[in-house]
């Protein structure tokens, strides 16, 4: 039956070249840019939307609707793609309505979820039933977009028995028939069972990762397990992993959970953050090898140029990403800076004495904070210490390696630039209950002044270190007194208060900084003691070891060394009690920067 | 020409100075590339001396920057930015002018040299290879980075990140409107530390050519302002000034860094510099300008305040002027009001330092550098830029662009103002001094001017106070209805008749009394205005009142104002008139009209107008009162007809007596003369005695002459023609004559002979018990008009009468009131018909039926007063 070219003919050809002119885009671009392919989205929907407006200028006819509702659907996807929700959400809408009121029902509810009941239930078993649910499924993408959970679920069967007509449907019945029948419905821009199929898994993956966040662990990992064998790309599989095992670490079963982002690792090579979490769950376990290992790996994957999109987006124009946008889940995801991977990766081997390891990080870790192509991206805060302290750090680390030149290279670049600026006079004041918002003004001015002068100091104590390391004891004395003189510009504000050197309770600013003072009185004190002791000036190196166990009682090189110079002058009486109460005390404070610096 | 600027227009291109940015970019070799706002950017070439190149751009221009080593420009459009490959541009361009040599060649800059789609940039920085780009998005300042390629033939510029900061109220956005000044968005520049530069060889080319918006600070002030983290990472740090006044500052290579506010000017920031420059290339001052002139310069103080470290002492002043423009050489801050390029000398103030050790004093000497920033007499500068190349001799060059459009190169004078003032030569110095004195002989004059305006404003404002307190006076006055005795500003009258050149006039004087506290001074002028009671005569509608208005000159409190008018010659006034005297109060004879007109364009016409008093002057007022003796001797001297009158009077009184006693029951009798009108008001007598005794109680033994009938008419003809009604008053012929009769012969206004006669008759039947004692007033006169007019008069008065006795009146005489007021309006009427059939010209006859008609109606109505 022959029938002349009607509108409806004319209609369904436009979308079908919108529909292949945006599927050769897609494919072809690989190569092109991001930018580009936003334009090319832009323009397709676009198009989209006129001819879509120019179909709805008429009123809702049967002929019309599978045509109609298959414009929808690819101007939807096209919107959604481009973020533009509430656009996409109204023409849903509108095109549910316009079903109803083919269908002989009225709507007179703006529930979308009632609305859309009655759409599934009025288009009933006619042809449009297959397109409302297309169009369910977008809305689906929508909600999961806007992370309105509760939505899909009040909405659970239905999807669950669109998932099984979309996904069966097309399979269902001979190829040839449905073949034919295809050719004669409108193309669609994104294939409803892809859809569904990507739509199902990340809806699990965002479920997942809201109940882990309530804290419902074991639920959510029966439903991430099951979610990972659901067919999809494989970073959204590796998504499944990641999120298990974090529920595992969660339930506090860390070899189970190593083995999850094992497997998503396994599944995406590219999943950094099973990475980031494997080595949490190391240095969790105090293996430090591991983390170091697994800090290495994440620092190189991190460094890796993100050359190639993935290309999971490649043909879909809606990509998983756009889907997952939950807070919880980015917060799952994260994964710090590489220069933040790369300055804990320097600090663990340091730490943990692979020394050589540890200097070669933290000269990248400088080189990179000194290129060109380093800039104030990250807004968020930032894990690396403070610059002076970055380089006292790589100083230190140096002068383990045996490198004292280049330690000393490093402190004089501190000691120029904090040194203009350290104060006559710091006062440095008890950390009080009541401080008022005054003091507190004055207090933040003034803490600024004190970490530069501390700052100072700890270069040339460093300094001092290095010319020790290198004998020259005349120059380490020299050192180590300027470091005493800045130290000795601090005034305690409160005269009677008795500096405690316990770093149990030190959870205070300033009470950390009078801790390091103090570590650092004592310890530079006792350095130019061992020093005199060096250049044969007893008397001094004595009173120099005095003073150091005094500022200072817990360094216990001091208290050997004053053993040793009182035996020298032949006081051994004293020696013996002091070696005694020397050995009495027990150790064990580790502070970790200042224990650095020694 | 010592110490002048030499100004040297380049070249002229075609745009009118708006509230456009206007920018110029030194730098390019031999050509400066100017941008005004506009879509267009000129290509000048200083070798050629001409605009050779014109780049149009699909928007108009925001800001401009460019990269001199590989020739690049980018432009920021409403649209986005456009990079520009200056080189290729130029070698076509060389190419193209072979042959067209004279115009400037036009090269359209097309979509394809788009490399950020972002809209409307305000400003953008070029640091290295990052592009930075800074626009207003919704609530926040948006500072954005781009990834410059390494090869220039790609385009693609990644965006790696952006910072945030949040708009607050703009400051006075009124005020930066109405400005008329160049629009001025945002600021950029880079700021490196001092010592940075000298170990990266990268920046090094990038060093050698001074460029504009990339400055060198002096280490430890970099420490101080921006921390010594961003020291040690070696990062150039950005500074922004916003449109709200703020500075802000970013370390752009420091990891966590974010854009944080390092000063505020509170008014929109037009320039951020760094000048004072030392031998190592190191500048010691950071300075920034806001668009109404505030002025902050950061400098390091080395003697902090408690005996510490350094700290960045913050000077703040005002410059005189708004900010335009500006620029900076290594020692000055060049700036234009568009009235004036001043300069700025901030060496002055760092070297007033080095010689003081105390902190407050370097601030105060710097604030009073700010405070004398000397001239250099070019106007009109929108746009400043320091050429790379300055002349050896010191000479300072200055590029600028003018509000009409002309690229200008300014060269000032070399050597500073202090040095040369110290060895000005001696004619100069007199020359100086001639003209301070003069400048000072010119401020003295204008003070002086200036006082006497001031003064005379004072006058002004206590006169209209007074205006308003008198006008209060009297508003009050009409609602509270004080009987015209209280109140405090009253009017009243007399009505006297002269003879002036053998013509009798009436007079009317008004008496303007001043009781109120307030002097009646300059502005205020009494205004009386005289017109007929009756309207209809004058048939076109022209209004026959007349104006007449006396200014006062200081009337004080208790005093009297007098002033006479003119109301009429004798025969040719109408009577009744009303006379309504008003107080006005004009700002324009106050001021003067051109004050007026200039001061209070509203009001320029009105003036105030408080109504005093309105009333009547009737026949009675205005009568003539012959004495019995006097009336031969008049006349004599009486026109003829006149004199025939008062025969006739005389003779028809007679027949007039016999007729009322003929004819009882009627109030007047018809003679068979027709020349002969009569019309009488009886009155009871009881009521006339009543009403009367008051007065004459107070001097007379009065029961005696009151029960005297002939006593009561004398007396109630006396009351008639001197009493004073309404505030008029008959003027003195009243006392001169003495009446001895009842019966008083007068001549009316229009000359007419008329008698009053007042007597006492009984009405009533006869037979009747009741017998009313009843007085008669009778009115006779030749002339109808005398009639009516008398008769409306004595109406009136009897009502003023009885009106003054109404406290005792009882009901039945209030139904009496209103029929005399019938009465009384009646003749009203009759009166204006009588002057109608006067006043138009009409045929005798129908004058005659007129008049007829009117009389029988006066006399049907017989009036009784009870």
């Amino acid at each position: 039956m022959y029938q002349p070219p009607s509108l409806l003919e004319k209609w369904s050809q436009e979308n079908n070249e919108l529909v292949n002119k945006c599927k050769q885009q897609e494919a072809g671009g690989g190569a092109v840019s991001q930018d580009h392919r936003q334009s090319s989205l832009r323009w397709c929907s676009s198009e989209f939307h006129k001819l879509l407006r120019k179909i709805q200028g008429i009123p809702p006819h049967v002929d019309h609707s599978q045509l109609e509702l298959a414009v929808v659907y690819n101007t939807c996807v096209c919107f959604t793609a481009q973020s533009q929700f509430s656009e996409a959400e109204l023409l849903l809408k509108e095109a549910t309505e316009r079903v109803l009121q083919v269908t002989g029902n009225n709507a007179d509810t703006s529930d979308p979820l009632v609305l859309w009941r009655a759409g599934l239930k009025s288009a009933g078993n006619t042809a449009l039933h297959p397109h409302v649910l297309y169009l369910l499924c977008l809305q689906w993408a929508l909600w999961l977009a806007k992370c309105q959970l509760e939505n899909i679920g009040e909405l659970q069967e239905q999807m669950s028995s669109l998932c099984e007509i979309v996904c069966d449907g097309v399979g269902d019945g001979s190829p040839s028939e449905a073949k034919g029948r295809l050719s004669k419905s409108p193309l669609l821009v994104m294939e409803p069972k892809r859809l569904t199929e990507l739509l199902q898994i990340c809806t699990s993956i965002a479920q997942g990762a809201e109940k882990l966040n309530e804290g419902r662990s074991s639920e959510a990992l029966s439903d991430l397990q099951a979610a990972s064998a659901l067919p999809a790309t494989r970073a959204l599989v590796a998504y499944t992993h990641l999120l298990s095992g974090s529920c595992l670490a969660h339930m506090n079963r860390p070899q189970m959970a190593l083995q999850c982002y094992k497997k998503a690792l396994e599944t995406d090579s590219r999943c950094v953050c099973a990475l980031y979490r494997s080595m949490l769950i190391y240095r969790q376990l105090g293996n430090t090898q591991a983390e170091i290992q697994a800090l290495r790996l994440l620092h190189s994957t991190l460094m890796l140029p993100p050359a190639t999109e993935p290309v999971l987006g490649g043909i879909q124009p809606l990509s998983p990403s756009l889907l997952l946008s939950s807070q919880s889940l980015s917060r799952l995801l994260s994964v710090p800076s590489a220069l933040s991977v790369l300055y804990s990766l320097a600090l663990k081997c340091v730490l943990s004495g692979r020394v050589t390891e540890g200097v070669e990080h933290y000269l990248d870790l400088l080189a990179a904070l000194h290129s060109e192509d380093q800039h104030a991206v990250d807004a968020e805060v930032s894990v690396l210490p403070r610059m002076p302290e970055l380089y006292l750090e790589a100083g230190t680390a140096l002068l383990f390696t045996r490198r004292p030149a280049d330690c000393m290279a490093f402190c004089n670049e501190v000691i120029s630039t904090t040194l203009e600026l350290v104060p006559e006079k710091v006062v440095l004041e008890e950390p009080e209950e009541g401080i008022g918002g005054d003091a507190r003004g004055l207090s933040v001015e003034g803490e600024d002044k004190v970490a530069m002068l501390l700052w100072a100091a700890a270069a040339y104590l460093v300094q001092g270190h290095c010319h020790a390391h290198l004998k020259d004891w005349k120059q380490a004395v020299t050192h180590y007194t300027r470091c005493i003189n800045l130290l000795v510009k601090v005034h305690l504000k409160n005269r009677d208060f008795q500096p405690q050197i316990p770093a149990a309770d030190v959870n205070v600013k300033h009470g950390k900084d009078l801790c390091t003072l103090q570590r650092m009185k004592g310890l530079s004190l006792a350095w130019r003691g061992i020093s005199f002791t060096q250049m044969d000036q007893l008397r001094e190196a004595l009173r120099d070891l005095q003073l150091s166990l005094q500022a200072f009682p817990d360094y216990t090189g001091a208290g050997l060394w004053c053993g040793e110079v009182l035996w020298r002058l032949g006081r051994k009486h004293e020696a013996a009690a002091c070696w005694e109460k020397t050995w009495s005390l027990t150790t064990q404070t580790s502070v970790e920067r200042y224990l650095i610096l020694w | 020409m010592e110490g002048r600027c030499a100004v040297e227009t380049w070249a002229q291109f075609g745009f009118s100075g708006g509230s456009y940015k206007v920018k110029i970019l030194c730098g390019f070799g031999t050509d400066v590339l100017i941008c005004t706002g506009t879509e267009e950017i000129y290509v000048f070439s200083k070798r050629e001396r001409k605009i050779t190149t014109v780049l149009l751009l699909p928007a108009a221009v925001n800001d401009l920057v460019g990269n001199q080593d590989k020739q690049l420009i980018y432009v920021a459009c409403r649209s986005g930015v456009y990079r520009v490959n200056l080189q290729f541009l130029l070698h076509r361009d060389q190419s193209s002018q072979a042959d067209a040599s004279s115009s400037p060649a036009e090269l359209k800059i097309s979509q394809e040299c788009l490399v950020v789609g972002a809209d409307e940039v305000s400003s953008l920085l070029l640091v290295g290879s990052v592009l930075l780009t800074l626009c207003q998005r919704d609530a926040s300042w948006l500072l954005t980075l781009y990834k410059t390629p390494k090869q220039t033939a790609s385009t693609s510029h990644k965006e790696f990140g952006s910072f945030n900061l949040p708009v607050v109220s703009a400051v006075d956005c009124g005020a930066a409107e109405s400005n008329r000044g160049p629009r001025k968005g945002s600021v950029l520049i880079c700021i490196h530390s001092g010592d940075v530069e000298a170990s990266s060889p990268s920046n090094a080319s990038a060093e050698s050519t001074v460029a504009q918006d990339h400055f060198h600070l002096e280490p430890l002030l970099f420490k101080l302002l921006f921390g010594v983290e961003a020291a040690l990472a070696k990062s150039p740090v950005i500074l922004c000034g916003l449109p709200d006044g703020r500075l802000c500052f970013l370390p752009l290579r420091l990891p966590g860094s974010c854009l944080r506010v390092l000063h505020s000017l509170e008014q929109p920031v037009c320039f951020v510099g760094a000048s004072v420059v030392t031998e190592t290339g190191h500048a010691q001052c950071l300075v920034a300008a806001g668009e109404q002139g505030r002025v902050a310069l950061i400098k390091t103080d080395k003697a902090g305040p408690e005996g510490g470290s350094a700290v960045a002492a913050f000077t703040e002043g005002c410059v005189p002027g708004p900010v335009w423009c500006g620029c900076m050489d290594k020692s000055c801050f060049y700036y234009s009001t568009g009235a004036d390029l001043l300069r700025l000398d901030l060496l002055e103030g760092s070297f007033a330092r080095e010689s003081k050790e105390r902190g407050e004093e370097t601030s105060g000497m710097t604030a009073a550098a700010l405070q004398s920033p000397s001239s250099l007499n070019v106007c009109r500068v929108i746009a400043l830029a320091e050429p790379a190349c300055s002349t050896a001799a010191g000479d300072v060059q200055l590029l600028g662009v003018s509000a009409r459009g002309q690229l200008q190169r300014i060269c000032l004078p070399a050597g500073r103002v202090d040095e040369g003032s110290s060895k000005l030569p001696s004619t100069q110095v007199s020359r100086s001094v001639r003209d301070l004195l003069s400048a000072i002989g010119d401020v003295c004059e204008r003070a002086s001017v200036l006082k006497t305006v001031i003064k005379s404003k004072n006058q002004f404002l206590r006169l209209l106070n007074h205006a308003v307190s008198v006008s209060f006076l009297l508003m009050a006055d009409t609602t509270t209805d004080l009987p015209i005795k209280e109140k405090p500003i009253r009017c009243h009258f007399e009505t006297s008749w002269s003879r002036l050149l053998q013509k009798d006039s009436l007079s009317l004087v008004c008496f303007l009394h001043n009781s109120s506290p307030f002097v009646l001074e300059r502005g205020w002028m009494l205004s009386i205005t005289v017109s007929p009671l009756s309207y209809s005569s004058s048939p076109a509608g022209e209004s026959s009142s007349t104006n007449f208005s006396f200014p006062f000159h200081d009337l004080r409190p208790g005093q009297t104002f007098e002033a006479s008018l003119p109301i009429a010659a004798a025969g040719d006034a109408s009577f009744p008139m009303t006379v309504s005297c008003s107080l006005i109060f004009s700002l324009s004879s106050l001021l003067g009209e051109e004050e007026v007109a200039a001061s209070f364009a509203g009001l320029q016409s009105s003036c105030i107008s408080l109504p005093l008093s309105t009333l009547t002057v009737d026949w009675l007022h205005a009568l003539q009162l012959n004495s019995p003796t006097a009336t031969h001797k008049m006349a004599t001297v009486q026109p003829s007809s006149a004199a025939a009158d008062s025969i006739q009077t005389f003779l028809s009184s007679r027949q007039l007596r016999c007729s009322g006693r003929t004819n009882r029951g009627g109030e007047s009798a018809a003679k068979p003369e027709p020349e002969k009108y009569s019309a009488s008001v009886w009155v009871s007598s009881e009521i006339v005695r009543d009403t009367l005794k008051p007065k004459k109680s107070s001097n007379l033994d009065a029961k005696e002459s009151i029960r005297d009938p002939e006593d009561l008419c004398l007396s109630l003809l006396e009351r008639l023609l001197s009493e004073d009604t309404e505030g008029v008053k008959m003027g003195c012929q009243g006392d001169k004559i003495a009446l001895s009769t009842s019966v008083a012969h007068a001549r009316g206004p229009n000359g007419a002979a008329m008698k009053l006669s007042v007597k006492e008759i009984n009405v009533g039947e006869e037979e009747s018990t009741d017998k009313e004692a009843t007085i008669e007033v009778q009115i006779e006169s030749s002339s109808l008009a005398a009639v009516c007019g008398l008769h409306h008069a004595v109406l009136r008065r009897i009502q003023t009468l009885l009106q003054s006795a109404t406290e005792k009146a009882a009901s039945t005489k209030n139904v009496q009131i209103l029929g005399l007021r019938r009465a009384l309006q009646r003749a009203e009427i009759q009166q204006s018909q009588i002057s109608g059939a006067f006043g138009e010209v009409v045929s005798t006859v129908q004058r005659d039926r007129l008049l007829l008609s009117v009389y029988q109606e006066l006399r049907r109505n017989p009036l009784l007063i009870v």
